[in-house]
């Protein structure tokens, strides 16, 4: 089962997923990609029924970036956190529903704010100081619980997600393998190596 | 006339030995007291069996059962409980203490294991040591002592009353004071018509009759609850403990 | 009958059911006329069972009892618990919430899921509350048979050995239990996991139960062998906390008990929302506040608006 995380910090969203690409009982690739960068602040975690997520994923992409394209400034991270739980909520009332669940943390430049939204397939959309999906939210919820802190430096951040990543490959019966890491802050985005 | 077809190929039916027929059971303890009390409606479905059928029984005069669920394994087990009651007397020449009783409905109840009877019991009585105490059981026997308990239909509907009135939940004290710890029979009594008359109005397998058994502990009087109508003293040994039964009427719609 | 007598005289478990088939509860045995009332049958052996006269009597148990195929059966079997155990360098510290669910309905928030077997044995509760009562109630007359029997008390490996054994012989009859017998022998502090399956696992530290996942999720990370008995006493408690606060099905209170050298010793029990909001109270160990994210974050902002910005 895929596995995602994210947590804020002080100025700072991190977003992690694991990069495993699984089909029945078969790892068909150890180093997938589930985080999209939407916009220079923008990042998207996504998970769920194979086809659906990358599907989905881009559509997201294409539509941020013609935003862009368009007005020449990008989305805030809340309005464009409405505008995906609005395609969601609309896919799943369709003939047949993207199945994907989405973390999307992003950095406000205005307010100067780090955002994240946890995000599932019935567009069940809510902000919050942390998050995580799949199998590996039931043990890291409780651990962030006890570990976070909003003013922890990027350093600290990353230790509590270590944490979390090291008490899933721990507990979960099937180790979901590496993570790709990526931070969003007033610098935009970057990759960082766990 | 059977068509062939289905004699040739017998059906099997699934075996069903049970209904659920009503009502509600729940029971108190006080520091010297307890108090166990049970509607008398049975019902299956939305008919109405009879208007009297008890779910209360007197076992020693410290020891009162409630049973709740299916009636006919009610009735079955108060009897065999019963049955174990005399012969531990013959045995002994002396009641089953109470305990003793809780810990021997847990075996005989786990005994049926594998074919439960469908029945909530409710024990309440009083302790070798004088408190008034109440037990209660799942079908299976897993037990606890509590101060109180409501069992059976409208058991979700009496419970968190109980707990507000009881246990003071969700109830912040007048600044220096504090809940007491043990209520008054006339309290405990009030609590229990209370309970009753509303799940009567609330639940539709609630209703009819009310049966309230009462039982006191060594050396202690019922002042102040004498005058309540209906009362009737069922006392049948001079120990100490005495066991009264107050039997009211409940809205019979 | 007799196809369910042969049925169940292959099993080992054959001996304790058949009889019962073939002779009706109605069969008293003497004991029972005695003081030995309920466990009387112990006096013959083992305790006998009904079982119902149909082809297969595990089935039928199933239809009737197990409340996740069909959650409108009528007898319903207590499910969602959290309850964890560990070893560390002071004894063993056992925690569990007191939670008891039917469906979505809270039966009862004061249960005692610690099973006290004797002054030196702890065994707790998950699955079926009677299963776990009664025969770890069970279990604490043998463990005193063999101290009659070899002048010394049992170890918590061979009592967990009985109790694996016993619940193995009645495999696939229905009966629910993840339990850990926890206590002190010869060997030192003792954990064992001990469920219905027939799985017998030693180990330093479990958790069983639905809300189990966030209990580790605190509890591997708070872990090291050398702990404070305070520490650990902390650690045990703050853990339930986690999990009655993120799994619906645990909550109401704590029960905490520290198993040392001379036995085991009940510390406390900590209501849940007292917990989040004022923390454990004037206890070893508290850290002095409640457990709650929102009270530990209080005030504290992941804005980060520069310099300049702050003085507009």
């Amino acid at each position: 089962m895929e596995t995602s995380f994210a947590l804020t910090g002080k100025g700072y969203v991190i977003v992690a997923a694991d990069t495993t690409a699984a089909r029945s009982i078969v790892k068909m690739k150890v180093d997938q990609d589930k985080i999209k960068d939407l916009s220079p602040h923008l990042l998207m975690a996504y998970s769920g029924e194979p086809g659906d997520t990358v599907q989905f994923a881009e559509f997201v992409e294409r539509n941020i970036r013609l935003y862009q394209i368009r007005n020449l400034y990008p989305l805030r991270p809340a309005a464009a956190a409405s505008w995906i739980r609005r395609s969601l909520a609309e896919s799943l009332r369709s003939r047949k529903p993207y199945s994907v669940n989405l973390l999307l943390g992003g950095y406000d430049t205005s307010l100067h704010t780090p955002n994240l939204y946890w995000v599932d397939y019935l567009g069940t959309v809510v902000e919050v100081p942390f998050a995580a999906h799949g199998y590996g939210s039931y043990f890291a919820l409780s651990l962030l619980d006890r570990y976070h802190d909003p003013e922890a430096s990027l350093e600290e951040g990353l230790a509590t997600l270590k944490r979390c990543i090291d008490e899933v490959s721990k507990r979960l019966v099937i180790d979901p393998g590496k993570y790709k890491v990526k931070v969003v802050d007033k610098d935009g985005i970057r990759e960082v190596e766990i | 006339m059977p068509d062939m077809a289905s004699l040739a190929h017998p059906q099997q039916r699934a075996f069903n030995p049970y209904t659920e027929n009503g009502g509600t059971i729940l029971a108190i303890a006080g520091a010297d007291f307890s108090v166990i009390a049970g509607d008398t409606r049975q019902s299956e479905g939305y008919s109405i069996q009879t208007r009297y059928a008890p779910k209360v029984f007197r076992l020693t005069d410290r020891a009162v059962l409630a049973v709740n669920g299916f009636a006919a394994d009610g009735n079955m087990f108060v009897k065999k409980v019963k049955q174990r009651l005399e012969w531990y007397r013959h045995a002994h020449a002396k009641d089953m203490p109470l305990r003793a009783i809780a810990r021997l409905i847990q075996t005989m109840l786990y005994a049926r294991r594998f074919f439960p009877y469908y029945v909530y019991n409710i024990l309440g009585g009083i302790e070798e040591d004088g408190t008034g105490a109440v037990y209660s059981f799942d079908p299976v026997g897993s037990y606890e002592r509590e101060a109180c308990r409501a069992a059976g239909a409208a058991q979700s509907l009496v419970q968190p009353f109980l707990d507000n009135q009881i246990y003071f939940k969700n109830q912040v004290p007048a600044p220096g004071t504090s809940h007491p710890a043990h209520l008054p029979l006339p309290t405990v009594l009030s609590i229990v018509i209370d309970s009753f008359t509303s799940a009567t109005e609330r639940h539709i397998e609630v209703g009819d009759g009310l049966e309230i058994y009462i039982v006191l502990a060594k050396g202690r009087t019922l002042h102040g609850t004498e005058s309540i109508g209906g009362m009737q003293e069922l006392t049948t040994t001079d120990d100490g403990e005495r066991v009264f039964v107050v039997r009211r009427d409940l809205k019979k719609d | 009958m007799n196809s369910i007598l042969q049925r169940y005289s292959g099993s080992s478990a054959g001996g304790r059911l058949s009889k019962s088939v073939v002779e009706d509860d109605s069969d008293f045995s003497d004991a029972m006329w005695g003081s030995e009332a309920g466990f009387g049958t112990l006096a013959k052996g083992v305790p006998g069972f009904v079982v119902p006269s149909v082809p297969d009597p595990a089935a039928f148990l199933r239809l009737h009892t197990d409340d996740h195929a069909d959650p409108s059966c009528r007898i319903k079997i207590q499910h969602g618990t959290t309850t964890l155990a560990f070893r560390f360098q002071g004894g063993v510290i056992v925690a569990v919430d007191s939670r008891a669910t039917a469906g979505s309905y809270v039966a009862s928030g004061t249960v005692k899921k610690v099973i006290e077997i004797n002054p030196y044995l702890l065994g707790t509760m998950a699955g079926g509350a009677a299963d776990c009562q009664y025969w770890e109630t069970y279990l604490g007359m043998h463990c005193r048979l063999h101290e009659l029997r070899n002048r010394e008390r049992i170890s918590v490996s061979a009592a967990s050995k009985y109790l694996s054994n016993l619940v193995y012989s009645y495999k696939g009859m229905g009966l629910s239990m993840g339990t850990m017998i926890c206590g002190w022998d010869k060997t030192g502090p003792a954990v064992f996991y001990v469920d219905s399956d027939g799985t017998r696992l030693k180990g330093d530290l479990f958790s069983v139960g639905s809300g189990s996942t966030f209990a580790y999720g605190v509890l591997d990370q708070g872990y090291r062998w050398d702990l404070t008995d305070e520490e650990a006493q902390e650690l045990g408690r703050r853990s339930i906390y986690a999990a009655g606060h993120r799994d619906a099905f645990s909550g109401n209170s704590c029960n905490l008990y520290h198993v040392k050298e001379d036995g085991w010793k009940f510390i406390g029990n900590y209501d849940i929302t007292k917990l989040h909001y004022e923390g454990p109270g004037n206890v070893a160990g508290s850290p002095g506040h409640g457990y709650g994210y929102d009270l530990r974050v209080e005030g504290r902002s992941s804005a980060n608006p520069p310099e300049v910005a702050a003085q507009a």
